[in-house]
């Protein structure tokens, strides 16, 4: 039943695309001030051992689907109204549903000949490093697995979205161009990868978020040339136990600091950010309070063979405790070492065949397997300390 | 001492060589003419290349007098598109594509109106008001007016 659900989604969000599409192309039966964007994305992984996104290990998985249309139209000059809809179906972790990515409403405030600032209102992305706001347009995404020590797949209930407001400022000056976001509000539920990350799989109560802030200003010079940008959130998760649940109601604090910086050239790139995460958990009954710090930074260059053909490459690295590197802990509680850490290079090929289609692949020799889904290796006990990861994908975009 | 001014000179001579290659390569391809247009209404004559680029990267979206600006591109790949990006704006095409796409799929602006061609960009900076774009010449229309980058 549930594979049919998938089946007929699919259908009509091809539907969609396809009713769409000419639409746009006929601009006498669509309002012109309407703008209609969208992109569609399949993969696919195999992994030597471990799984990702499915049943990776020993087949082909091609468990990460993602499609999003969005609309944006402009009722004012100083009003703007967006919207997107994602369907994103991956691995065991998310079964595939449809979603409202975002829906805002812009408020251009204030103009001034050398900036701007301005409020939105509604579901707004959430600033977050480099790539955070834009996390599921592959199109945007400089490999097809974003850098998981920052962009951990199994966090992104927290990280995608949230429901608030924000307010946001522009400032142009001869040496470059400064902006700033600052969010407040309630970040998108579902948060059971996270909980199962932070108090194992036997936990089955209910984690829930409180209204979290997340911050950003960056600089950046030449258009964009070189930016620098940093970063911070502040989450708390409050556990609510079920009924005989071996779990007391806790609290956790995830405050994630990450610097980035980033140079796109002419034919190189060159990027790397860099995240130190306060974590802090308290009223546990299954762990002794505990505070910790986690870190992780990668640095990644890519290089313009020809304006339609890119190669790739990048080392990775994920401490979840700073002070426990080698995961003595985990031995501790039975478990791997390997589940503390993740160190993973990479190197892939990007095709633009045309503007609006891509298509790339991807190797990752991964060592630790601190950010597999826990959905999708539910032993974590047989999971593998070193192993390789391919993945090919197809993008379409408008 | 001879044999050494020799080499001194044949170096020199090489060095020449390259720096004119270097110079092929680089200026002459970028002589492409390329002229950033307005329509006549736009309230001023000109901007700076700050300025210029904040409006193309859909970070100022106002003229001084208020008016929203209309901002038209041509496909990345156009040869005028590469030309405008690298001689107006200093700027290559996937720069700009990066900031459209940032903005678009965040839900945090809209990108540029891209047309076709030459011609449909002239139609439409002559006939919408407060319109910025680019074209390879002059296209003689008393609606559309040079604009300068200073």
């Amino acid at each position: 039943m549930k594979r049919l659900d998938y089946l007929l989604i699919n259908r009509f969000l091809v539907c969609c695309f396809g009713l769409l599409m000419p639409l746009q192309l006929q601009a006498q039966f669509w309002p012109e001030d309407i703008k209609v964007h969208g992109f569609l994305t399949q993969n696919f992984f195999h992994t030597s051992d471990n799984n990702v996104y499915g049943q990776s290990d020993d087949g082909v998985s091609p468990g990460l689907t993602e499609i999003g249309l969005n609309l944006s139209y402009q009722p004012f000059d100083r009003l703007t109204l967006s919207a997107q809809g994602l369907y994103r179906r991956a691995g065991k972790v998310d079964g595939g549903v449809v979603r409202l990515d975002y829906g805002v409403a812009d408020l251009n405030l204030f103009n001034y000949q050398n900036g701007r600032l301005g409020i939105r209102g509604g579901r707004i992305k959430i600033p977050f490093g480099l790539y955070n706001e834009t996390r599921d347009v592959a199109f945007t995404n400089p490999t097809i697995m974003l850098p998981q020590g920052i962009y951990f797949d199994r966090s992104r209930s927290l990280l995608v979205s949230a429901d608030g407001g924000s307010l946001y400022a522009d400032h142009r000056t001869e040496f470059g161009n400064f902006s700033f976001k600052f969010n407040l509000g309630m970040p998108l539920g579902d948060n059971e990868e996270i909980r199962s990350a932070i108090l194992g799989p036997a936990a089955k109560g209910e984690f829930k978020a409180s209204p979290a802030f997340a911050t950003q200003l960056s600089y950046e010079l030449n258009g964009g040339e070189t930016v620098f940008a940093v970063s911070y959130m502040n989450l708390k998760l409050k556990y609510k136990p079920t009924a005989n649940d071996f779990i007391s109601a806790g609290n956790t604090m995830i405050r994630p600091l990450l610097f980035s910086a980033q140079y796109n050239g002419e034919k190189l790139g060159l990027t790397a950010e860099y995240q130190y995460r306060w974590n802090d958990y308290r009223g546990y009954t299954v762990t002794p309070d505990t505070q910790f710090v986690t870190e992780s930074w990668y640095v990644q260059a890519s290089y313009r063979f020809l304006s339609q053909l890119q190669g790739i490459v990048r080392y990775d690295t994920y401490s979840s405790d700073i002070d426990d590197r080698g995961g003595q802990r985990a031995v501790r509680n039975g478990l791997p070492n390997h589940i503390a850490y993740a160190k993973d290079w990479m190197v892939g090929i990007r095709w633009d065949i045309t503007s609006s289609l891509m298509l790339r692949t991807e190797y990752h020799r991964v060592h630790g397997t601190a950010w597999l889904a826990l959905a999708d290796n539910p032993n974590q006990s047989t999971t593998k300390q070193d192993w390789d990861l391919y993945a090919l994908q197809i993008s379409y975009r408008f | 001492m001879q044999s050494l001014l020799f080499k001194l000179k044949r170096f020199l001579c090489f060095k020449a060589a390259v720096a004119s290659f270097l110079i092929y390569l680089f200026i002459v391809p970028s002589g492409n003419a390329v002229e950033i247009v307005v329509n006549q209404s736009v309230p001023i004559r000109e901007f700076s290349l700050n300025n210029i680029r904040a409006v193309f990267i859909m970070r100022q979206r106002f003229w001084p007098n208020g008016e929203q600006i209309q901002v038209f591109t041509l496909a990345d790949q156009h040869p005028l598109h590469k030309s405008f990006s690298k001689n107006q704006l200093h700027m290559f095409p996937h720069q700009l594509r990066r900031v459209w796409d940032r903005i678009v799929f965040s839900g945090t602006g809209q990108a540029p109106v891209t047309l076709g061609n030459e011609q449909e960009m002239i139609d439409k900076i002559a006939n919408t008001p407060y319109a910025i774009g680019y074209l390879s010449r002059d296209p003689d229309n008393e609606k559309i007016r040079l604009f300068v980058n200073q």
